[in-house]
């Protein structure tokens, strides 16, 4: 059984985070792993900033993932990923959506944002592989801007690292939504399972 | 096959939950027939799971008006014999403390367990209490799990275990266990259905001097026998190894993030280990082998020396001569982490550690510059928006005849609308506890010459807001009292409250009205508004802050997430605004400087509206003072 995998999923709230280590960790009880996770509510999903950790394997106990650990790191969002820099290492992958949510207080004039080269160069040179591509723009051509989340978790298989068969996320996505949404939620993830493939190449 | 869910009886199954649907599943297997609470963070989803399958189970489950209500009511369940439970943020066991108090001298008849959801770093709370103190105080024996399994199985035996000793019992949880996930093995469900029972006995339910002091002994006498169990339940365990210099006694979650530690130093041979699941009290027996066996110890416990505290008691009064470590190593602020664990073990063992952290640091601190800052905000179409926009315009407007440099004071509370204390509202003053905002207000009252204009959501009001109101009237305080009544707890996850109409189990209920409770209590100036109707709701505010003596107004529309909601489900059309170019003023920015709505933007300059955000609401419209704000045409 795999030792150890940490995923670290980042964004804002109302991006679909949660919803996105739900489906993976049920995703991995179905595969017969052991998972352990976390994730940061209350105050958070008014617009603050996410994350929710999914660990799996069998050297894995606590909910969070230890500084310097993270496996793969799935950013919803640029400067989410950018916030949770010191999760990396060397071996970590991370697949960064490059659409950005700019926060209110930008407008207001209280902070700014960083260019997007910057955000790049900075978890390029943390991680050891990074995947961009805008899931936002992916999830409309799967037919519902809504989906960008199962996007960037498409584009996660897509790196093929994952003990997760992609039949059984795939199983769980279509258990979790309605028979109507789930062809346009398959589409969507099977778009960004491609494009990280192609990215990977 | 049917699909598992938090309810089924399949023993050995595994199911992927959150914390607090595990806590929720122990208190279903162990048959728990009467569940209480008031939704908190991070405690809400115990109640929310209960109350789900309540019905089907032959259960009954309540979201009270506030936690001691709660408790009382899985109080006065055991008393005739009935499992219940009552569960509640940490800071809500403060509200039940006065009948906690007795309840130790009480002791349970059906099985009677508390839980309390502690959040250390204060992520969604006002302070990070501990309340294994507060357990310390009443003689109340605290279980508390290092994981989600063991949450489950812990919660399941608290029923077991208070039955077996007469006494109720705490269950500690905090908010990496509440809100984490993880897979369980389920367990049997407890089919059998008590009947309640009212036995009249004064000796230990009517408390006058007299029984304090006839219980006081037999509370100890069950504590004591309490103390001794500890020492064999599984949730305690001692790991010895062979000529260890160091011990490591491990509180709850903290022993999850030893393991991972030692692990990870690859020395989990060279160190002892004592697992504590229960706090208080401790088993006795085992610190002392522990104690005895070992050079050095550290007690790795979150926040407070709880346990550090009474393990250098134990030491002291055996005469164990070991160092003990705890506070010295280890924060009393925030969560621990497999890091904070691992760099004070490597440190105590002489131990590398794993990872160069101080360039990880360094790299975190070189990046903080560029992170725009995102703080959680009102949504789009927030009604508290428009009522808190109303409040400052309209006390601005009295202040000046107080004088001219006289501020007006708005007492705060805890809800939503406690997110407009950021830029640009900064509209919230003081923000302590539930129904804090009403009471502070009465104070200031008699100290201060300014308008004071204090605020608190319709759930905050029934919960604790409705005495301050009284003694504002009984005791001639000149305050404004605005209740921003949204139709939900929004702030905890929408739960209902006796103002909505229907209960957690999804019944009808009367709809209490808080303009009518104000009435009842005195209250001469009673209004009610809508809050989108920007100038009535203005000329209102003003009205009441003028009036001598103590006004209330009800600002009332619900909260734009259940609107927003609804309307999709009824596939109604949200009409976003936007805004005329040709109209705007590019240096104005009047709109985002007074409302803060994070659908309003700045694109190249230029003020737009995000249409995918906008909600409709028409806010900014009405304060737009270039009419350059209109509705998109549908
Ligand atoms: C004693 C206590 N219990 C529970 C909570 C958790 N809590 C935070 S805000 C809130 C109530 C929010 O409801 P309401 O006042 O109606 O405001 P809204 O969020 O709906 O705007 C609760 C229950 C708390 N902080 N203190
Ligand atoms: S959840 Fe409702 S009450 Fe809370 S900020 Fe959003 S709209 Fe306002
Ligand atoms: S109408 Fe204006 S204030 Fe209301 S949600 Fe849209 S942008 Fe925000």
């Amino acid at each position: 059984m795999t030792k150890e995998f940490n995923v670290l999923i980042t964004g804002v709230g109302g991006q679909g985070v949660i919803l996105m280590s739900e489906l993976l960790g049920k995703s991995a009880v179905k595969e017969g792993l052991k998972v352990r996770g976390s994730e940061i509510l209350g105050m958070a999903v008014r617009g603050g900033s996410v994350t929710s950790a999914i660990r799996i394997g069998k050297d894995v106990y606590g909910p969070l993932i230890p500084t310097g650990k993270c496996t793969a790191l799935v950013g919803m969002e640029p400067s989410e990923a950018l916030r949770n820099i010191s999760f990396l290492s060397k071996s970590s992958l991370v697949i960064v959506n490059t659409a950005a949510t700019i926060p209110f207080t930008v407008s207001l004039g209280e902070s700014t944002y960083p260019d997007m080269e910057q955000v790049l160069e900075k978890l390029g040179k943390a991680a050891g592989r990074i995947v961009e591509l805008d899931a936002t723009k992916i999830a409309q051509e799967a037919g519902s801007r809504l989906t960008a989340n199962i996007v960037m978790l498409g584009a996660l298989f897509g790196a093929e690292q994952l003990p997760i068969k992609t039949a059984a996320i795939k199983e769980t996505i279509e258990e979790r939504f309605p028979s109507k949404a789930a062809p346009t939620n398959i589409k969507a993830f099977d778009l960004g399972y491609q494009a990280c493939r192609q990215a990977l190449k | 096959m049917k699909e598992l869910t938090i309810s089924s009886d399949a023993p050995g199954e595994r199911l992927f939950v959150l914390g607090n649907e595990a806590i929720a599943r122990g208190a279903i297997e162990a048959g728990v027939q009467v569940a209480a609470a008031y939704p908190g963070t991070p405690s809400s989803e115990i109640l929310e799971t209960l109350a789900g399958v309540a019905k089907g189970l032959d259960m009954y489950a309540e979201w009270s008006t506030n936690e001691k209500v709660a408790f009382e009511v899985a109080l006065a369940a055991s008393i005739c014999g009935i499992r219940s439970m009552a569960s509640m943020k940490h800071v809500g066991v403060n509200v039940a403390h006065d009948p906690l108090m007795t309840a130790g001298y009480m002791g349970a008849k059906g099985g009677l367990v508390l839980v309390s959801a502690d959040d250390p770093w204060a992520w969604s709370s006002q302070n990070e209490q501990d309340n294994r103190y507060i357990a310390l105080q009443g003689y109340i024996p605290v279980l508390e799990p290092s994981s989600v399994q063991e949450a489950k199985d812990m919660m399941a035996d608290a029923f077991e275990l208070s039955e077996e000793f007469k006494h109720l019992f705490m269950f500690r949880s905090v908010t990496r266990i509440g809100h984490a996930r993880g897979d369980i093995v389920l367990g049997k469900i407890a089919r059998e259905r008590r009947k309640g029972q009212f036995v009249k006995d004064r000796t230990w339910l009517v408390y006058t001097p007299r029984e304090a002091r006839i219980n006081k002994p037999l509370m100890l006498e069950r504590f004591d026998k309490i103390k001794k169990r500890v020492n064999t339940l599984p949730y305690n365990q001692l790991k010895l190894a062979d000529g260890a210099r160091l011990g490591v006694v491990a509180c709850g979650l903290s022993y999850s993030y030893t393991l991972e530690a030692l692990k990870w130093l690859g020395i989990e041979d060279r160190v002892s280990l004592l697992k504590i699941g229960t706090p208080h009290p401790l088993p006795e027996e085992l610190v002392i082998k522990l104690l005895s066996s070992v050079k050095e110890v550290l007690i790795a416990e979150e926040l407070d020396p709880f346990v550090e505290l009474h393990v250098k008691a134990i030491a002291g009064e055996n005469n164990i001569p070991v160092k003990i470590h705890g506070k010295d190593r280890l924060p009393r602020i925030g969560e621990l982490s497999t890091r904070k664990v691992t760099e004070a073990i490597a440190d105590l063992t002489k131990s590398k550690p794993p990872l160069d952290f101080g360039r990880l640091d360094k790299l975190e601190k070189e990046t903080a510059p560029l992170l725009p800052w995102r703080p959680p905000a009102l949504c789009p179409g927030c009604s508290h928006r428009a009522s808190h926009y109303a409040i400052r315009v309209a006390s601005k407007r009295v202040a000046r005849d107080y004088g001219q440099d006289i501020e007006p004071i708005y007492p705060g509370d805890i809800g939503c609308y406690n997110l407009a204390y950021n830029p640009p509202q900064e509209a919230v003053d003081t923000t302590i506890c539930m129904g804090g905002s009403f009471g502070i207000a009465n104070g200031l009252a008699h100290v201060i010459e300014a308008p004071i204009v204090a605020h608190l959501g319709d759930s905050t009001f029934f919960h604790a807001g409705i005495p301050p109101l009284i003694n504002a009237v009984y005791n001639k305080a000149n305050v404004t009292m605005v209740i921003m009544d949204n139709s939900a707890t929004a702030m905890t996850g929408f739960q209902p409250h006796p103002g909505t109409g229907y209960t957690a189990m999804g019944e009808k209920a009367v709809q209490l009205k808080p303009e009518d409770i104000a009435k009842a209590c005195g209250v001469e100036f009673v209004e009610v508004v809508d809050p989108f109707d920007l100038k009535k709701a203005t000329e209102t505010m003003e009205k009441a802050i003028r009036f001598p003596g103590p006004a209330v107004v009800v600002s009332r529309r619900l909260c734009a997430m259940i609107e927003q909601r609804e309307k999709r489900k009824r596939k109604e059309a949200i009409i976003p605004y936007r805004v005329d170019q040709d109209k705007c003023n590019e240096k104005c920015n009047a709109c985002i400087e007074l409302l803060g709505c994070p659908a309003l933007i700045k694109e190249d300059g230029r003020t737009v509206i995000d249409s995918a955000l906008c909600t409709g609401c028409g806010l900014c419209a009405q304060v737009c003072p270039y009419k350059a704000i209109v509705e998109e045409k549908p």
